[in-house]
């Protein structure tokens, strides 16, 4: 079983309210969540920690760490915050998953820190801007369900996002999520990453889903080309919320890449 | 009480089909519906209108900001007001206001706000909103997340570029600037600062902490107003700050007429035009992830959420005046509301929104007329014992300049 925790980081001092689980003696796996955090412990985070450690923190400014968000300001505070989050565990370098915008913070860890990745899976990668593939805009919604775009049925966001959670605090934080999510990606998600993705030596994946009404397939293809030697694999049924709405799919997809090489 | 005569200047010729082809009024408006001919005429006609207002003895004239929006065409509420400086001598110009977190440098706020503030003679009440999401977030780009610190920064820089005489210099978080030292520097010092909100919390709070006007600017009406500047009065009292209903303003639509009844038939199709076509605003645009804080999104459930505005369109003429989104009827059903009003929100200063939707030039004027003879000399006196400590300190008339008659030509 999974548990909660809350650690203080060396050397930046940071603190960080981290989801781990699975077998500690398993190949290591940094989680870096979608624009909506993470809800609870389930999903593709539960598929994973059957062959990985799993280690899924909240960025600084979502879920528990929604009063953090002052204290980072770009990419490279978030870089360093996960760095640091692997050196206080002493985790050594892990298999990097990132969903959303947890794609581009991963892909900014890749390539600031390529010791610190062993392979990278990016899944609907937001923070690069092509006009031509614009997709709808995650803050432009209806305040009432502000991440129903995010699903392939929006009717799915009671369900995996909502459900059995108090739903005042589930909403509000909700809202929280989306702020922390535009203090990087407003108003237009570019945020520069597509000039430094050529320093990505690591084996990278890319995976893009086909009901992804945000991130579209094309776009999957400008990161994949933009990255030396990546490949890409696309998840059929799923909208953006991939770790959410296709969680088998995805742990097998990450699994088979990240262990065995393999891609399907 | 006071008054301040106010025009959102709205595109007076949105189609009947509005609704139906175009999902905002505000940010994504098919610009082909304007005509900026036209719009040469409406601009001169809405600012005749404002000085028409000033010499009909009321106590300001207001001027706002709104970008992308076919309801107010002020973009720049410096340019209306500095129109607005040369032909009227002793009104109020109220800028309400300006989005002071949209501005790099606001500097140039405070320099633009100090230019008015000289060339009207001290006339000028700054208006310091947080504006709109739609302005704010969408139009002009600002970060939701940081909006608010972005907005008590620059707030701190415009006070001080007013206020200290010595050359200074600001590292901030969303300024750097090694030298401000800004010219001219305004009359007053400094110029009364009102905040326009809408509910927010931390907005009451910092109307406390600096001693300033809140204005509810809602357009709600007065009924459903009360619960909310309660809140503030409640929360000023809460913090020890004595009452005085002049920091508070309220703006309420009002049209006037010779009787009830003749009130309804002139103004009906204007007041529907606005709620139906000026107030169609797409939700997704109306609250960006951050613009509200946590506080505010919390309170704003444990409410119930907001309602009111959402409906105004499908309302008839009598639920708009029993639900007090208008102030409307004959001189004497308009004092009395006028009344009620004062009453139930204890506002000393009234935004007069006396123009509305696509109301032609001779009904503005023929309700504004009967309102200054007839209304306000009947509700001038509500709170005459309360002294106003939010209204502009002009300079003396013996010192006021008078613009020189234009030159006509050699003849």
């Amino acid at each position: 079983m999974a548990e909660l925790s809350t650690l203080d980081l060396t050397p930046g001092g940071q603190t960080a309210h981290v989801w781990q689980g699975g077998d500690p003696l398993s190949p290591t796996l940094l989680f870096l969540h979608p624009v909506t955090g993470i809800p609870r412990w389930g999903g593709a985070l539960e598929q994973l920690a059957q062959d990985f450690r799993v280690i899924a923190p909240y960025q600084p400014g979502w879920g528990p760490a929604k009063d953090d968000l002052p204290g980072v300001r770009d990419g490279l505070d978030l870089v360093l915050f996960n760095v640091d989050l692997l050196s206080t565990l002493q985790a050594g370098p892990a298999h990097v998953v990132g969903v959303s915008i947890g794609g581009w913070i991963g892909a900014e860890i890749a390539a600031i820190r390529p010791d610190a990745v062993q392979s990278l899976t990016l899944v609907n990668p937001l923070g690069i801007w092509s006009e031509q593939h614009q997709g709808e805009d995650i803050f432009a919604q209806h305040p009432g369900q502000p991440s129903a775009v995010l699903f392939s049925d929006p009717a799915k966001r009671a369900e995996l996002l909502m459900a059995d959670r108090d739903q005042l605090d589930a909403y509000v934080e909700e809202l929280l999520d989306l702020r922390a999510s535009a203090k990087f990606l407003w108003p237009i998600p570019d945020t520069g990453v597509g000039r430094r993705l050529v320093r990505i030596d690591t084996r990278t994946l890319v995976v893009t889903s086909d009901a992804d009404q945000i991130v579209a397939g094309q776009l999957g293809d400008i990161w994949r080309s933009a990255i030396p030697g990546a490949q890409s694999v696309e998840i059929n049924g799923s909208g953006h919320l991939a770790d959410l709405e296709a969680p088998e799919a995805l742990a097998e997809i990450v699994r088979d890449f990240a262990l065995e090489g393999v891609t399907a | 009480m006071k008054f301040h005569w106010f025009n959102l200047m709205p595109w007076p010729h949105l189609p009947d089909d509005f609704r139906e082809t175009n999902r905002s009024v505000w940010v994504d408006v098919d610009s082909r519906l304007y005509d900026p001919v036209e719009g040469h005429r409406v601009y001169n006609e809405y600012l005749d209108q404002l000085e028409y207002a000033a010499s009909l003895g009321f106590d300001g004239i207001g001027v706002n900001e709104h970008h992308q929006n076919a309801y107010g065409m002020m973009p720049s509420p410096q340019i209306m007001a500095a129109s607005l400086t040369r032909r009227t001598k002793d009104v109020t110009l109220l800028l309400l206001g300006q989005s002071i977190a949209l501005y790099n440098p606001p500097t140039r706020v405070a320099e633009e706000m100090a230019m008015l503030d000289v060339m009207s003679g001290g006339r000028l009440v700054a208006g310091f909103p947080v504006g709109t999401s739609m302005d704010d977030n969408f139009c002009f780009g600002s970060n939701p997340a940081t909006l608010r610190d972005k907005y008590r920064e620059n707030h701190d820089l415009i006070r001080r570029a007013w206020e200290d005489p010595e050359v200074f210099s600001w590292n901030g978080e969303f300024n750097k600037i090694r030298y401000v030292n800004i010219w001219p520097r305004p009359i007053q010092k400094p110029p009364p600062v009102w905040i326009p909100g809408g509910g927010s919390v931390e907005t009451w709070d910092f109307c406390a902490e600096m001693g300033y006007n809140y204005s509810y600017l809602s357009f709600n009406g007065y009924v459903r107003g009360e619960a909310l500047m309660q809140g503030f009065w409640n929360r000023l009292g809460e913090l020890g700050v004595e009452f005085n209903p002049f920091q508070g303003a309220f703006a309420q639509q009002i049209v006037v007429a010779e009787t009830d009844d003749q009130a309804e038939q002139m103004y009906t199709e204007h007041m529907q035009y606005f709620f139906d076509k000026c107030l169609h605003v797409y939700p997704g645009f109306a609250d960006a992830p951050g613009y509200r804080t946590e506080n505010t999104i919390r309170a704003g459930l444990r409410a119930g959420g907001a309602q009111g505005l959402g409906i105004a369109h499908t309302l008839t003429w009598d639920d708009w005046v029993r639900e007090g989104y208008i102030v409307a009827g004959s001189p004497d059903s308009v004092a009395e509301q006028i009344e009620a009003l004062a009453t139930k929100l204890q506002v000393g200063h009234l935004v007069s929104l006396l123009h509305v939707g696509n109301m032609p030039d001779d009904k503005a004027r023929a309700s504004t007329k009967l309102f200054a003879e007839q209304v306000m000399p009947r509700v001038k006196h509500i709170w005459e014992d309360y002294e106003d400590h939010w209204s502009p300190k002009p300079i003396g008339s013996q010192d006021v300049a008078t613009p020189a008659p234009v030159y006509s030509g050699a003849n």
